[in-house]
């Protein structure tokens, strides 16, 4: 994992201040690339990603907190485990199929648009689901929710009982409970959750090809437009910004929240 | 068994339960969606839905989609292999170690880390590998050398190995979670080696785990696309050969049809690894009980 995952990915830094050449690049140092990143519309386009994976992220907790909740706080012991496997299932499918396959649906002759006309909510179907940043959050939060909620519910799986028994026995209210035990304890999985959507919905090319339409550009199709393009400095710098910017975020998270009690259920 | 417990007004439960339910309908309705549109003989698209089966007999006329599942198939063999005991060692050294911090960091960062990106940075590690690897046999004369880092098999098994290590060290860690230690110490006090503590001890109560990390490599294996893409050089694998057609020709009805088997496969063998670990873990919860308290 040393040197097929972290030095690659160090590496970038090295490769992105390379000079580019014809159809490679050559040794040198150069701050084009990033350049050419930070003074174009690259930049916006990288800035507007990061707006709708933050809406995304804020989406998905709200979808998936309540049912991390849920699950630890009502469903029996025996079948908390159970029921959240339910959430793997959507990932055995392959990601592309489960992206295209929402271009039918979402699009304006398509199911959601048919079944909200059949419910009598809209008059005229709403073109606004597919091909726009609306249909880039959709995709994200179909993708990436369940990783929401596993986290979540990892560490709502650590707060022993007796904890929501003492508060119950105190009289505390639900708002009380959610927001001085339930949020503070799940603050670790509630980040690393949120971290994990928000890098992989600037970093995935994926789903702004299939979902955003023409406008929609993000980190990760700049960074794969860039090696089609044999612009690999600018690739390598598109990529060290990533990585920094995902080291940066779970830098702060494990300093606050301390990340690998996550893992205490299971190890 | 009921899943709920009881001190609620029953039509929260119902109504939390509905949203849960919801939500998974809805991270599932892309795939029903295609299972749907694969029996529709007049194919995507179409005003009306002519059910048949016959997009799943043309299947496996389609050469193009057979060779690409063929590659993708040689992938996941490969792989197997080789992942699996990376993450039982990985399992076992996070167990032991004092630095768990480090190891969780380097084994499951590549989850945090975005497909295109991690791609993007071995195609160029690679690259640069056969560069130096082609300097180094030109110096030596050993040629076998040059073309090692040449995208192919071996540069697609090493991104799938990244790619999938984590999911294997997570699902090994929650079944070696409800292994005691004690066992092995007592087994190599009774003098016995540590290999065949491990074999005869520990991995018969591990081997769900293990035998679900196959499961989950493979699946895995079938779905990746990007790393593959950039990394596997000439060959097609399943989703290269499904995403050119969206992108360029719209998928045929035999790809929805294809699509619809993988998914569905991947979805049985998940489901008979929950239903037999469900099994398994109520029988050791049973027998727990029966130690802990013999005489009720």
């Amino acid at each position: 994992m040393i040197i097929f995952f972290v030095l690659p990915l160090l590496l970038t830094v090295v490769w992105s201040v390379f000079e580019r050449t014809m159809f490679w690049m050559e040794p040198g140092f150069t701050l084009f690339s990033y350049e050419n990143f930070f003074f174009s519309s690259r930049l916006e386009n990288f800035l507007s990603s990061m707006f709708h994976s933050s809406i995304s992220v804020i989406c998905a907790f709200f979808i998936g907190f309540p049912i991390a909740i849920f699950i630890r706080r009502r469903v029996k012991k025996v079948a908390q485990h159970r029921v959240m496997l339910l959430f793997i299932l959507p990932f055995m499918v392959s990601e592309i199929i489960r992206i295209f396959a929402l271009r039918p649906i979402l699009s304006r002759n398509g199911v959601l648009n048919s079944l909200l006309m059949d419910f009598n909510f809209i008059d005229t179907p709403i073109s606004a689901f597919v091909f726009t940043p609306t249909g880039v959050v959709i995709g994200e939060i179909v993708s990436f929710l369940p990783f929401m909620i596993f986290s979540t519910f990892l560490a709502l799986e650590a707060i022993p009982n007796y904890i929501f028994e003492v508060c119950a026995d105190l009289g505390v209210n639900r708002r009380r409970m959610f927001k001085d035990i339930l949020l503070p304890l799940a603050a670790p999985g509630l980040f690393a959750g949120s971290v994990f959507i928000f890098v992989n919905g600037i970093g995935i090319a994926l789903i702004p090809t299939i979902l955003g339409g023409p406008g929609s550009v993000n980190a990760g199709l700049i960074a794969t437009q860039a090696i089609i393009a044999l612009d690999f400095p600018l690739a390598m710098a598109v990529s060290a910004i990533m990585m920094f910017t995902l080291m940066g975020l779970l830098y702060i998270g494990h300093r606050l929240f301390n990340l690998t009690k996550l893992l205490e259920p299971i190890s | 068994m009921s899943l709920r417990d009881d001190f609620q007004p029953r039509w929260k439960l119902t109504l939390k339960w509905g949203w849960l339910s919801f939500a998974v309908f809805i991270l599932m309705a892309p795939v029903f969606y295609t299972m749907y549109i694969s029996f529709n003989e007049l194919g995507f698209g179409a005003k009306y839905y002519i059910f048949t089966f016959q997009w799943y007999e043309s299947v496996f006329s389609d050469k193009q989609l057979i060779g690409s599942l063929g590659w993708t198939m040689l992938l996941a063999i490969i792989t197997l292999p080789i992942v699996i005991p990376f993450g039982l060692l990985s399992a076992k050294l996070y167990k032991q170690s004092q630095h768990k911090v480090g190891i969780v960091f380097v084994l499951l960062s590549p989850l945090f880390v975005p497909a295109d990106i991690l791609g993007s940075a071995l195609l160029v590690f690679f690259k640069n590998l056969n560069k130096f690897f082609t300097l180094i046999s030109e110096y030596t004369g050993i040629y076998a050398l040059e073309s090692w880092f040449d995208l192919g098999i071996m540069t697609a098994v090493i991104g799938l190995i990244v790619y999938t290590l984590p999911y294997v060290f997570v699902v090994i860690m929650i079944t070696m979670a409800r292994y005691k230690v004690e066992q092995t110490e007592a087994a190599r006090d009774l003098g016995a080696s540590a290999w065949r503590a491990f074999w005869e001890i520990e991995f018969p109560q591990i081997r769900a785990g293990v035998f679900s990390a196959c499961a989950f490599v493979v699946i895995l294996t079938f779905n990746e696309y990007t790393r593959t893409s950039l990394l596997k050089g000439g060959f097609d694998t399943f989703t290269s050969v499904l995403i050119s057609q969206m992108l360029n020709t719209g998928m045929s009805e035999e790809s929805y049809a294809m699509a619809s088997i993988v998914s569905l496969v991947a979805i049985i063998i998940v489901s008979i690894i929950l239903i037999v670990t469900a099994i398994k873990t109520e029988e050791l919860e049973k027998i727990t009980r029966v130690v802990k308290e013999p005489n009720k």
